[in-house]
């Protein structure tokens, strides 16, 4: 197939192709590039008229600034914590709800899987307002829990129509003979369907984490002290303290954007797979 | 069945926490928003209930219409500059092979991991009108007169080139996926019947890409109405209210201007039209489907 394939396009098409391919890549990286360019330079450098600048001396204490005075461990923790507890939470949720929608007989289970679906229609900041007022009466401004429930709950319409339509693939036949074994409906969800659905964990989890770690709306109108702020604070409050000085302003935004291009670049395949296999089914 | 699969306790206890979080955080704040719809309350003290009065103000409301029109020129703009490039750099990538085409395809995906704060920071230093990027390049082409792409009047056009650039590589990488999908038999068929390039596009890949066309321009629509953390980032709405969307304008209503039951009029309406859009947009693709 591949032979075929590589057969039909001639050499010079194929130069033209990766030309052509490069460039985009070009248009897609340079902003990027620009970024790590002038975090590495003296802030007076960003001045000249050369669009990319040679650093006379590599400016490293830029990011020893970013490091030590931008919290950056401190929120890059919270937004890890929040979001791989957001994650497990969704998977965990979907899953069981999927189970009793898919394969278990009763009879509102359509109703309820319409209900289950609907949130991804609805836009996460249209609650920002509402929230507001349940948060603060309830005095859960201010905690972990005031971006975990949104979190979980607009990612789990997605979460929940991924596995519902991954466990639809996968064969009863299993079940029963573990039901006929005795085993209870808890035991086969944990140890029958959980392991069957490792791709769809994957895709959820990834979706999950992309849906939220960009997030930044509800953590700032939500959260008053640093306790549980998340990654991008760490840029909003540099700006503020460093304003400035451009220079510094830049590592921090490099800084903050690393985490989640070495998590990508490590697990690229996975995540290219999940992102395709989440959008053309959601 | 076995009976087990009708216990009620069981089932009950599968979906409870499902439902719980989407009556407590989707459906509650939704219902309090509707009835915070009707009211004047600032924010703090006491509101009372003016029935339909935030929704009449809304519908005369020039900035609403102005969010409206730049959700609908974003989706413009994605489905009319970002897909068209997007797909075509997908057919093309698809046929590299090998390790480049893996490489490419890890590029082109890179803006869309970077966070949302790091990239509209990064396009204000961008657009900066002493140093930026843009001002840079148009220097060096010999352009002297000043620019200011996120003032008055440019800022829109500003915001939506940083937005599709963001998006690039997600209608890339879908597109990519639909291309990867088409059985190849399809095209050596088309080979040897000496068909171009330009036609097997046209007759082969197009028609058969039709099922991901539809979904990309669903999500398209859909993204382009809930965008927020960019633009209030980039522009906070501004200048004037130039650049605001649905989503910015409601947060600046309730907390900039302290009119939280006219901002929750204004998330009401903004949830009608996605509702209204999505549904739309669905039932267009299957009648058109079948």
């Amino acid at each position: 197939m591949a032979k075929i394939k590589a057969a039909v396009i001639n050499k010079p098409g194929r130069i033209v192709t990766i030309a052509v391919m490069t460039l985009v890549a070009v248009v897609q990286m340079f902003p990027l590039i620009w970024l790590l360019d002038f975090s590495l330079c003296n802030s007076n450098e960003m001045f000249t008229s050369g669009i990319l600048v040679l650093p006379q001396k590599i400016q490293w204490n830029n990011y020893y600034l970013a490091f030590t005075n931008g919290n950056f461990l401190h929120y890059l923790r919270n937004s890890l914590l929040i979001n791989t507890l957001a994650v497990i939470m969704v998977l965990i949720i979907s899953i069981m709800a999927a189970f009793a929608c898919g394969r278990m007989e009763w009879k509102l289970k359509k109703v309820a899987s319409i209900l289950m679906v609907m949130g991804m229609m609805i836009p996460i900041h249209a609650t920002l307002l509402p929230n507001y007022v349940i948060y603060d009466r309830l005095r859960l401004t201010d905690t972990i829990w005031a971006l975990l429930i949104p979190y979980v709950a607009f990612s789990l319409p997605q979460g929940f129509f991924l596995t519902s339509s991954f466990m639809s693939s996968i064969p009863k036949e299993l079940e029963e003979a573990a039901l006929i074994d005795g085993c209870g409906i808890y035991r086969i969800v944990a140890i029958i369907i959980f392991p069957l659905m490792k791709a769809s964990i994957v895709t959820v989890s990834i979706m999950t984490y992309l849906n939220n770690w960009n997030e930044f709306m509800l953590a700032t109108t939500y959260l008053s002290s640093k306790r549980w702020k998340t990654l991008p604070f760490c840029i909003l409050e540099f700006t503020g303290q460093y304003s400035s000085n451009y220079a510094v302003q830049f590592a921090v935004m490099t800084l903050s954007a690393a985490p989640a291009l070495i998590i990508y670049i490590i697990l690229n395949k996975h995540i290219t797979k999940g992102v395709a296999m989440g959008a053309v089914k959601g | 069945m076995h009976k087990l699969y009708s216990n009620k306790k069981v089932i009950f206890s599968l979906m409870a926490p499902g439902l719980i979080v989407f009556v407590t955080a989707i459906l509650a704040p939704i219902i309090l928003s509707t009835y915070y719809g009707f009211t004047n309350f600032s924010g703090i003290g006491a509101s009372s209930f003016i029935g339909l009065e935030n929704y009449k103000t809304l519908i005369h409301d020039s900035v609403f219409w102005t969010a409206l029109r730049n959700s609908l020129l974003l989706s413009i703009g994605f489905i009319c500059i970002q897909h068209p490039l997007a797909m075509l750099t997908a057919v093309k990538l698809d046929k590299l092979q090998g390790k480049t085409e893996g490489l490419f395809r890890c590029i082109f995906f890179i803006p869309n991991v970077i966070s949302v704060a790091v990239i509209a920071y990064l396009w204000k230093f961008i657009y900066n009108p002493s140093f930026g990027l843009i001002t840079k390049v148009l220097r060096a082409l010999g352009y002297t007169g000043q620019l200011n792409p996120l003032g008055a009047g440019n800022a829109i056009w500003a915001v939506l080139l940083v937005l599709i650039w963001h998006g690039f590589g997600w209608g890339m990488l879908i597109y990519y996926t639909g291309v990867k999908n088409i059985d190849p038999v399809m095209y050596e068929a088309a080979a040897i019947d000496g068909a171009s390039g330009s036609k097997t596009f046209f007759y082969i890949t197009l028609p058969l890409m039709k099922p991901v066309i539809q979904v990309n321009v669903t999500m398209a629509v859909i993204s382009a109405l809930k965008q927020m953390e960019t633009v209030y980032l980039l522009t906070a709405g501004g200048p004037g209210n130039e650049t605001q969307f649905m989503a910015s304008y409601l947060y600046k209503q309730a907390f900039q201007s302290y009119k939280y039951g006219y901002g929750n009029a204004i998330s009401v309406a903004f949830i009608a039209i996605c509702l209204v859009s999505t549904v739309a947009l669905n039932r267009l693709f299957a009648e058109r489907g079948e």
